[in-house]
This record gives structure tokens, C-alpha cells and sequence, in this order.
């Protein structure tokens, strides 16, 4: 009888030990995937960002695109891990937590006691990477490679994390203090981008030809809007790698937001769907372009954003419409009043409409619980979390373009401009075949 | 530099150097290499458009 307990309780201790295994598997799965769904959302970028160039500059905005990325992942490694895991606090590092982010950290590499670091490094790396890509677009056809790839830095690696730090994580400030909410981070990723990206077009100046002497714009058209609304498509496959990343795998038990309460993916799958629908019909409704309807679905989505776990499906799909319709009017608003110059409207979709949806949480789903002694959900809560998403993207975008500019290294020279960045400065062409882009770098009589 | 490890029983952190002053030494060059790679974009860039103007 003594026998056969021993027996069984081996038995159960492997069993256990087998559970225990599978699920630390599947986790690591599980955000594996999630990563690689996201690496669309930059196929997905590069498709857009080239397609919404002048054919002068397609290739110029590629490798832009793609430089993003690329230099994301390393400066990530070396620093923002350990901003997200140090700073949840305020200004003032926590070294303790930090110090598993460090470089040199046994964590940052291959351990096998460690199967979560690297996936979940590698998951906000790409939102790192994200947020890039957004401000890229923004910036296409002007900016300086060199400078642009150090205000990329600036904002994956050091400006998203540091909100992603306060505003997405489970001892966040902005949590344990005011009880924010943002499931799908139109903050922490999408506000700050967005007006990082808005800084940076304050002192880099609108592209020439763009307005006229008395101020009107002028419509600087893509060189393909189909490949550029393709691109937005597959943005949007990407997204949903992304909102998978946006929840906690608990493994045996419920999943939860990264704020600690419950949620289901199936609530996320109802609504990320609803406010897709309402963007684009939204955008639709405004602009009868393809260009802004797949917009309007990514401003729709983040319209929503920060409710995906909670939301009513058809109030989901009412703010997607009403992200969309704060993107279309703010990009009308910033062009034609404040004449700024955003080739792809990333300010509108990203900035307004992640505010629109920071603060649309406030208004309907105010009072939800939080875990622990946090404050439950509240307008104000929203509206205080929205300004500092503003300030930490605005701010840095803003004075370290200043910098850039003073110093003579933000914009391309006039010339090069007008030749075209691809001739200027690109080994190859991207159309050989047209007469007008057949010799790459040289520069016509 | 080279395996940490002697056997696979009870291994935890394994990446190559761990342990030793190398994970910091190429950490640096690492650092050395991105910094580097944007200063020579920037010198491509000024050349190249030097010739433009």
C-alpha cells in the first residue's frame, strides 16, 4: 500500500511537472507568434510609406522604413527594456526592478530558467519598432536618414517605453494612482507617436510644393495608392499579433489585461472587429478614399483601443467611427489652419485618435474595478493619463528636432529635394525602365 | 568567450561569455557599432548631396 502511494505521488509530481512545462511552453508560444504577426504591421509600413512617396523619393522612404526597424532592435536591447522595467514609478528609476533589463543582465540572453524575457522583450521591441514606423511616415520625402534615424531612437527606445512604463504596465503610476485603463495602448504607442511625430513637423517645415504662397495646399498625390492601401491592409492583419501581445497569457488560469483584471480574447476579437468596420465607414462616409478608409480602419481601432476588453461590440463600432472622424478632421485641421505638412495623416491617426480613445474611455466605461487598492476607472483618470502621452511624445519629438535643426542636419538640402532623395542618394532605381528614374545617382544637366 | 558551461545539468544563463568581463566588452562594441553606422549614413549623406548642390 506504502508502495503504491509512493508510486502515484511520483506519478502526480510528473504530471504536475509536465503541466507546469506545457504551459510555460505555450506561453512562450503563444507571444512567439504574436511577434511574428507583427513583423507585418511592418510590411505593412514599408508597402505604405512607399507607396505614399512621389516616385523621386520611393526608395529614399524605403530604406528610411526599414532603418527604423533595424536600429530599433539593438538601441531596444541596450536601453529601453530597462527603462520599461525601472521607471513605472515616475522620473526616478526603481534599480532594483530594473536591473533584470541591463544588457549585461542573465536575463537578456539565453537561461534555461528564463522563458519569458526574451519573448516579451521581442513583443515590445516590435512595438518599439511600431511606433517608428508611425512617426516615419509622417516625416517621408525631407527629413535627413541620419537624423531621422536618431529621433526613431529617441521615440522607440526611449520615449514610448518610458509611457509604456507608466502607462502599460501593472505598477504603472498612471494605474496604481488614477486607475488608467488602455487595453490596446492608443497612449503609450499611438498618442505618443503620433505627437512625437507632430513636434518633429513643427521645425522640419512642410515639403516644397506643398503650399502655396497664400497658404492653400497643394495635393502631393502617391505614386501608388494601391500599394500604399495594401500596405494599410496588411497593418491591420499585423494588429491583431499586436492586440494579442496586449494580454496576459496566465497560462491555467483566466487571462488578464496587463493592468491585472480579467478579459477574455474573444471580447477583444468582438471588438477590434466592430471598430474596424466603424473607421472605415466613417472614413468612407468623409473622404470617398481608399487611402483614408483603411486609415480610418487603423483610427478606428485605436478609437476603441483602450476598451477592447470591456466595451459593448456596437459601442466599439460607434467609437471606431468617431476615431476616424477625429483622424479625417484633424489631418483637414492641421494642414489647412496650422499648415503642417504630414504625407500619410499619421498625426490625425494616431495622435487624435488615440486621444479620442483615451478619453472615450473615461466617458463610457468610467467605474470599472481595478485590482488591489488602485482606483477604478475614471474620466479623469483618462484625461490625466492623455496629457502625459501628449508631453511624452510631444516634447522630445519637438526639442530634439529643435536641436537637430539648429545644428543644419534635419532637412535635406533644397536641391536634393527637388532632384529627388532616390537620385540624390539611392545606388538604385526603382523604376529603370522609366525614362525619368534609368540612371540612379546621377544628377541631370 | 566560449561556453560558460561544462554540462547542461542545472544550466541557467548560457549565453556565450556569461560570467566574464566579454558579454560587457562586446556589449560595447555593439553600442560602438550603431553609433557608428548612423555617423557613417551621415557622412554618405553629406557627400551625397554635396554633389547635388
Amino acid at each position: 500500500m506504502e508502495q503504491q502511494l509512493a508510486e502515484l505521488t511520483t506519478k502526480i509530481a510528473e504530471l504536475e511537472a509536465q503541466a507546469g512545462w506545457g504551459t510555460t511552453v505555450a506561453v512562450e508560444a503563444f507571444y512567439w507568434w504574436c511577434t511574428g504577426l507583427m513583423v507585418i504591421i511592418h510590411a505593412g509600413f514599408l508597402a505604405y510609406e512607399m507607396g505614399a512617396s512621389r516616385k523621386k523619393n520611393v526608395l529614399a522612404s524605403g530604406i528610411k522604413n526599414i532603418l527604423a526597424f533595424a536600429f530599433l532592435v539593438p538601441t531596444f536591447y541596450f536601453i529601453g527594456w530597462w527603462i520599461y522595467l525601472a521607471f513605472p514609478g515616475g522620473l526616478i528609476p526603481d534599480l532594483e526592478a530594473g536591473a533584470g533589463g541591463l544588457p549585461w543582465s542573465e536575463s537578456m540572453g539565453p537561461n534555461l530558467a528564463d522563458n519569458a524575457s526574451g519573448i516579451f522583450w521581442a513583443a515590445f521591441t516590435l512595438f518599439a519598432a511600431t511606433t517608428a514606423s508611425i512617426f516615419s511616415g509622417a516625416v517621408i520625402e525631407r527629413i535627413r536618414l541620419s537624423s531621422f534615424i536618431i529621433l526613431a531612437i529617441v521615440l522607440g527606445s526611449v520615449a514610448w517605453i518610458l509611457a509604456a512604463a507608466w502607462a502599460w504596465h501593472g505598477d504603472g503610476w498612471l494605474l496604481t494612482k488614477f486607475g488608467w485603463h488602455d487595453f490596446g495602448a492608443a497612449g503609450c504607442v499611438h498618442m505618443v507617436a503620433g505627437f512625437f511625430a507632430l513636434g518633429v513637423l513643427i521645425n522640419l517645415g512642410p515639403r516644397i510644393g506643398k503650399f502655396n504662397a497664400d497658404g492653400t495646399p497643394n495635393d502631393l498625390s502617391p505614386h501608388n495608392l494601391p500599394m500604399a492601401t495594401m500596405g494599410l491592409m496588411m497593418i491591420i492583419v499585423g494588429f491583431f499579433g499586436f492586440l494579442g501581445g496586449c494580454i496576459i497569457y496566465n497560462g491555467g488560469d483566466q487571462w488578464t489585461t496587463i493592468f491585472g483584471n480579467p478579459a477574455t480574447l474573444s471580447a477583444v476579437a468582438f471588438n477590434t472587429l466592430m471598430c474596424f468596420a466603424g473607421g472605415i465607414i466613417m472614413a468612407w462616409v468623409l473622404t470617398r478614399d481608399p487611402f483614408w478608409m483603411m486609415s480610418g480602419a487603423l483610427a478606428g481601432i485605436f478609437g476603441a483601443a483602450p476598451g477592447l476588453d470591456m466595451y459593448y461590440p456596437p459601442l466599439a463600432f460607434l467609437l471606431g467611427m468617431g476615431g476616424a472622424a477625429s483622424a479625417v478632421f484633424a489631418a483637414r485641421f492641421l494642414e489647412r489652419t496650422l499648415k503642417i505638412d504630414d504625407a500619410v495623416g499619421a498625426v490625425g491617426v494616431h495622435g487624435f485618435a488615440g486621444l479620442f480613445g483615451v478619453l472615450a474611455f473615461g466617458i463610457f466605461a468610467s467605474g470599472y474595478p481595478n485590482v488591489g487598492d488602485y482606483p477604478a476607472t475614471s474620466f479623469m483618470g483618462q484625461l490625466i493619463g492623455a496629457i502625459a502621452m501628449f508631453a511624452t511624445g510631444f516634447l522630445p519629438g519637438y526639442l530634439i528636432s529643435l536641436l537637430l535643426k539648429g545644428m543644419g542636419i534635419l532637412r535635406i538640402p533644397r536641391e536634393a529635394e527637388l532632384l529627388g532623395m532616390d537620385k540624390a542618394k539611392v545606388p538604385v532605381s526603382a523604376y529603370p525602365e522609366d525614362p525619368h528614374h534609368a540612371a540612379p545617382g546621377a544628377v541631370p544637366a | 568567450m566560449g561556453s560558460p558551461i561544462t554540462n547542461w545539468d542545472g544550466a541557467t544563463a548560457y549565453f556565450t561569455g556569461f560570467g566574464s568581463s566579454t558579454p560587457g566588452i562586446i556589449l560595447l562594441i555593439a553600442i560602438a557599432a550603431v553609433v557608428g553606422a548612423i555617423f557613417v549614413g551621415h557622412l554618405h549623406e553629406s557627400h551625397a548631396y554635396s554633389k547635388v548642390k
